[in-house]
């Protein structure tokens, strides 16, 4: 068992010093899969295999990241879950309890789970403590550079203003789709129709269409 | 939108649907099952979010010059957002002005709406030059008024001037004009002065 902590390990991950490309014969390069990956992880020495667990952490931890802000709505918690999720994973591995190496997404997936759910009931329980005694919660949003506000607010004019609306009130005001149906005077149809118009006109006019490997806000690619 | 090198990819609907909490529990599981086994559809999430986040952004910064709601409002001001109203109503000339530390000037347009589904807002200064257009802005039955946004950074570019904001609606073949004002614009203040 590994005695690195936390910070050593992603410092050494997010590091991504190590080329993992194998060569294949006489045909080139071929990347590992995520099964690949996994057995390398497995298969060697601990401190071995440090270009295979770099690779796992820049392929999942973006992922467990997502997961995390849609469970969990915060950024600092969906950050401390990827390197939580991704340090299981790695330790499962390196101790052999991992059973299906093909499958090493979904048992990062259950990971996930499990973890968000540990930090949702703590959450829910500082809650409750806060509620009790009124002490306010610090909230931190999340920093976005100003080149991608401008672009983001040049294509969101560009588009019909009730999409516009129903994106403003989806992502900023966070209303759900009914309550955005009842401030229009619209079916729940007619906002989730307008907004999947809306982000995909955006996305084309922002230049994030492509699966090259685009680059999100914070400046990490995501693939 | 598919995606194409994913031999099963998700629709680019139903990730955002995923995104905004629409999906039942059991496609939420499904959607997140492929995701986290496929690199192609993980990116398409992740797209997802970044122009979720991006919008939120330019709302909270006050970057929106266009029609808002009061429910938009209530979360800017809860944001610290320093918002200046005027409401424009009747005839005669209506007095305005933007402060150096305002964010977000709103004009509470306030008129009979019902000839017409949808209207064009226009804000022009006197040499014609238009400061602002809103077209096809969609309108209730009943509805009497309209909330039209500028950021305030944009409005203190202008000199001290006069402002015409024309509301016209589609009627028929015809485009009717259905209320007209004039602001006059006393140009910017700064707080320390006033």
């Amino acid at each position: 068992m590994s005695l690195c902590t936390t910070s050593d390990l992603t410092e050494r991950w997010t590091a991504g010093s190590v080329a993992l490309v194998h060569g294949s014969g006489d045909s080139g390069v071929v990347t590992p899969s995520d099964g690949g990956l996994a057995r390398a992880i497995a298969s060697a020495p601990p401190g071995a295999a440090q270009a295979e667990e770099s690779e796992l952490y820049r392929r999942f931890a973006p992922r467990v990241r997502l997961y995390g802000l849609k469970h969990l709505r915060d950024e600092a918690a969906a950050e401390d879950l990827a390197q939580q999720v991704l340090l299981v994973t790695i330790e499962r591995l390196r101790a052999g309890e991992v059973r299906n190496m093909d499958e090493i997404g979904s048992f990062i997936l259950g990971t996930s789970r499990m973890l968000a759910g540990s930090t949702q009931r703590k959450a829910r329980r500082r809650e409750t403590l806060t509620a009790r005694f009124h002490a306010p919660e610090l909230s931190v949003e999340p920093s976005v550079a100003s080149g991608d506000i401008e672009a983001v607010e040049r294509c969101l004019h560009s588009l019909a203003e009730r999409d516009r609306r129903v994106l403003i009130l989806t992502f900023y005001v966070e209303k759900t789709s009914s309550e955005i149906a009842e401030e229009l005077g619209v079916t729940g149809t007619v906002v989730r129709v307008s907004r999947h118009r809306a982000l995909e006109r955006l996305r084309e006019c922002v230049g994030l269409r492509g699966h090259d490997g685009s680059v999100d806000l914070r400046g990490t690619r995501t693939s | 939108m598919t995606n194409a090198r994913c031999p099963e990819p998700i629709e680019f609907s139903d990730i955002v649907d995923y995104w905004t909490g629409d999906l039942s529990r059991a496609d939420e599981d499904r959607i997140e099952e492929h995701v986290f086994t496929c690199a192609d559809c993980a990116r398409e999430l992740a797209e997802a979010k970044t122009l979720a986040r991006g919008v939120a952004a330019v709302a909270r910064e006050g970057r929106i010059g266009a029609v808002v709601t009061d429910a938009m409002l209530n979360r800017l001001a809860a944001d610290g957002a320093r918002i200046r109203m005027f409401t424009l109503e009747g005839s005669g000339i209506i007095p305005c002005a933007v402060w150096a530390d305002d964010d977000l000037v709103v004009s509470r347009i306030r008129a009979d709406f019902d000839q017409s589904d949808s209207v064009t807002i226009v804000t022009r200064l006197p040499s014609g030059d238009e400061i602002g257009r809103v077209s096809d802005v969609p309108v209730r039955p009943g509805q009497r008024e309209i909330l039209n946004a500028f950021p305030a950074a944009d409005l203190r570019k202008l000199p001290a001037t006069r402002v015409q904001v024309i509301v016209t609606a589609q009627v028929g073949s015809d485009e009717r004009t259905i209320a007209e004002y004039t602001l006059e614009h006393g140009g910017t203040f700064d707080r320390l002065n006033t």
